[in-house]
């Protein structure tokens, strides 16, 4: 469906809204193509400096991209971009849904949304500005995301979950059950006073080059079922977690072991999920992947599955499934729920704290406090940094995450480039926006030792990597079936936008994509000092003897801001802004920092 | 003799959860799992025993391995897994 060129900036107070349409350069779009790079481009726009993730005036952003609502596979998807009340830092969130496709057709490539309403609302948006309005929903309070779209059946809708309500730091922002997950976007939904938001359009831009996306449309779709993504419709990515602990990957008990054992490990596995619950396999809009993986009911993937099983002390499916569900219903994120509770029960184990939560509890009724807010679930509400702030007593150590969001499912003592990728990313510890984790599972990759000369590299790789996927959108569950993403990225940016970058511009736009994320952390107050891991991974060997060197990630964080041209100094100089910049409009850029 | 475990997608394919065949080249030996285990081919492996881009294998669950002709010694464990990871 190509670009519009142009924004919906939804300003929201009292019991109303407003709306105005604002241009988007087609320069915006040459050197940050749209999705992640459109978003954080905006992101810097309209966040005010220094401000506080849940106030009136923190944009949340929706940022669509160039290739959404075309008949190309795995593009309905939208990114949504905040500065995240976990984190404090960017926080890009992608998800597939109706409701994506829906956006693009308000005729748009972004919604801003800025202010706040004074009681719990529904925003209706149309394609005609004057249509848009806001509905109280107080009926609705309190409701799961899927009882929202119950309510508003024939629309499609976003919304969030009672946690988003209570404004908890990991809430997650829902549309067609699919999440974007991390960073807490639904707290900002929440403190907007908006439940949900729907979208209603026809708006159809004309492609540049039509006949040429039908026909990449069905040779992507042929390679869509190749080999390559075979894994993901046959068995989904649950079945990481029984190779994870085979090759000691996977974290237990909050990261305190990296195995389960193989009984265990087989009856997590897709087989035992499905002999346990049963199963059925469905698909994101617009998917010819269909790597959404069912069991009794429940959508399970890997994440969630480590987060709420091992991580936790669990290993009995139905304990596992019934989180999942719960978290759903909640409306929060699942690795950052999991990671917290794991945290809270070390702390319970070692004496701690007084509370009464064990490894291998019922996860259940402690989400149900956390999205309530509800005595300790009030604490742990605000995720596993600030626990640990308030526990004290060189509990930090064992708060596994990384500026404040916590860990996925990859140990780093045994996965050292993932170790860095987890330390340097832009929002916190992630798996989405770096995938280093796969070059620790290449051939001739040493991954229980980084070398400062060729890790820093995969990681910056990794990365361009992703954002390029991330900013087209292409769901990375394709990635194994494009030769050259360079080069086919450029194709597709050509037949869609009618955009035309070289393979190498769009590696440049892929940079300074990243780089711009790390440009808004600096803005925010990011030192080079909060890039690192929790003190357990350095202090504390594996019993195998695995241990990760303080001073080696040191010294391949600052080699990657080297390499990414930001240095390690929080205030980049001029001419480095200016070369990876230049694009852009740089003065107000700069003089943001200043 | 070695002993060659399959997880994921080689487990599917197979049939089988581990296959135990002579020693060898790292070639001959998932030659002889190809022969064994004949699932395997082609998704995991080829008849001539060469790995497919889509699949990895790992000795020890450690080092993965990639050239044919390294030596695999009596007692080892291979680990072949899917070479998609992540999710």
């Amino acid at each position: 469906m190509g670009v519009f060129r142009r924004l919906l900036h939804v300003h929201l107070a009292g019991d109303r809204l407003r709306c105005e349409h604002v241009p988007i350069d087609d320069a915006i779009t040459r050197a940050l193509i749209g999705g992640v790079g459109l978003g954080a481009h905006l992101l810097w726009r309209y966040a005010p400096r220094g401000v506080d993730p849940l106030a009136p005036a923190a944009p949340l952003i929706f940022a669509l991209a160039p290739l959404l609502g075309t008949p190309l596979t795995t593009t309905a998807k939208l990114a949504v971009i905040c500065k995240s009340p976990l984190t404090g830092r960017i926080s890009d969130g992608l998800s597939s849904s109706r409701f994506a496709l829906a956006a693009k057709r308000l005729g748009v490539d972004a919604i801003v949304l800025t202010g706040a309403l004074d009681h719990l609302s529904i925003v209706h948006l149309d394609e005609d500005p004057t249509r848009a309005r806001v509905e109280p929903c107080p009926a609705l309070a309190g409701a799961s995301p899927a009882e929202v779209g119950e309510a508003l059946a024939g629309r499609r809708v976003a919304a969030i979950g009672p946690a988003g309500e209570r404004l908890v730091r990991f809430a997650t922002l829902t549309n067609d059950g699919r999440h974007a997950g991390r960073g807490g976007a639904g707290a900002l939904l929440g403190a907007k006073r908006v439940k949900a938001i729907t979208v209603h359009g026809d708006a159809t831009p004309p492609l540049a080059d039509p006949a040429a996306v039908r026909e990449r449309a069905k040779e992507l779709a042929r390679r869509s079922l190749g080999a390559a993504t075979d894994k993901y419709r046959r068995l989904g990515t649950v079945a990481n977690l029984e190779t994870f602990d085979r090759l000691r990957i996977l974290p237990a008990r909050n990261f305190q072991r990296v195995s389960i054992g193989r009984a265990k490990a087989r009856r997590l596995s897709p087989e035992g999920l499905r002999a346990e619950a049963g199963h059925v396999r469905e698909g994101c809009a617009g998917c010819t992947i269909g790597c959404d993986h069912r069991f009794g009911g429940t959508r399970l993937e890997y994440e969630s599955l480590f987060a709420l099983g091992p991580l936790c002390g669990i290993d009995e499916p139905a304990q596992v499934l019934a989180a999942a569900a719960a978290c759903d219903r909640l409306g929060v994120d699942t690795i950052s729920a999991g990671g917290t509770l794991a945290f809270a029960m070390e702390c319970a184990e070692r004496g701690l704290v007084p509370w009464p939560i064990a490894f291998g509890d019922d996860l259940v009724p402690w989400l149900e406090k956390i999205a309530a807010r509800e005595g300790i679930g009030d604490l742990l509400a605000e995720g596993s940094r600030r626990v640990a702030a308030r526990v004290g007593q060189g509990s930090e150590r064992f708060a596994c995450q990384v500026k404040g969001l916590e860990l996925p499912g990859y140990e780093p003592r045994t996965m050292q480039t993932m170790a860095l990728g987890l330390a340097v990313a832009a929002r916190g510890a992630d798996h989405n926006r770096s995938g280093a984790y796969q070059a620790d599972l290449q051939p001739g990759v040493d991954r229980f030792a980084a070398a400062l000369a060729t890790t820093p590299a995969r990681v910056i790789e990794t990365e361009d990597h992703a954002a390029l996927l991330d900013a087209l959108i292409l769901c990375k569950f394709l990635r194994g079936a494009i030769a050259d993403p360079w080069v086919e990225g450029a194709e597709l940016l050509a037949m869609t936008a009618g955009i035309a970058l070289s393979p190498d511009e769009l590696r440049e736009a892929a940079a300074r994509i990243v780089a711009l994320r790390h440009l808004y952390n600096r803005r925010e107050g990011w030192t080079i000092a909060e890039d690192t891991l929790p003190a357990r991974f350095f202090d504390e060997p594996l019993e195998d003897g695995a241990a990760l060197s303080r001073e080696l990630l040191a010294a391949m964080v600052a080699a990657y801001h080297e390499a990414r041209g930001l240095g390690v100094e929080r205030l980049p100089a001029r001419e480095r802004l200016d070369a990876l910049f230049a694009p852009l409009d740089l003065g107000p850029w700069a003089e943001g920092l200043e | 003799m070695v002993e060659v475990e399959l997880y994921g997608l080689p487990r599917l394919y197979a049939g089988a959860e581990r296959c135990a065949v002579a020693a060898g080249s790292l070639a001959e030996v998932l030659g002889a799992l190809a022969q064994a285990l004949p699932g395997l081919v082609p998704a995991i492996v080829d008849a001539r025993g060469h790995l497919s881009e889509h699949a990895r294998v790992a000795i020890d669950g450690r080092r993965l391995l990639d050239d044919p002709a390294e030596a695999i010694a009596d007692g080892a464990v291979l680990v072949v897994i899917s070479a998609q990871a992540g999710g």
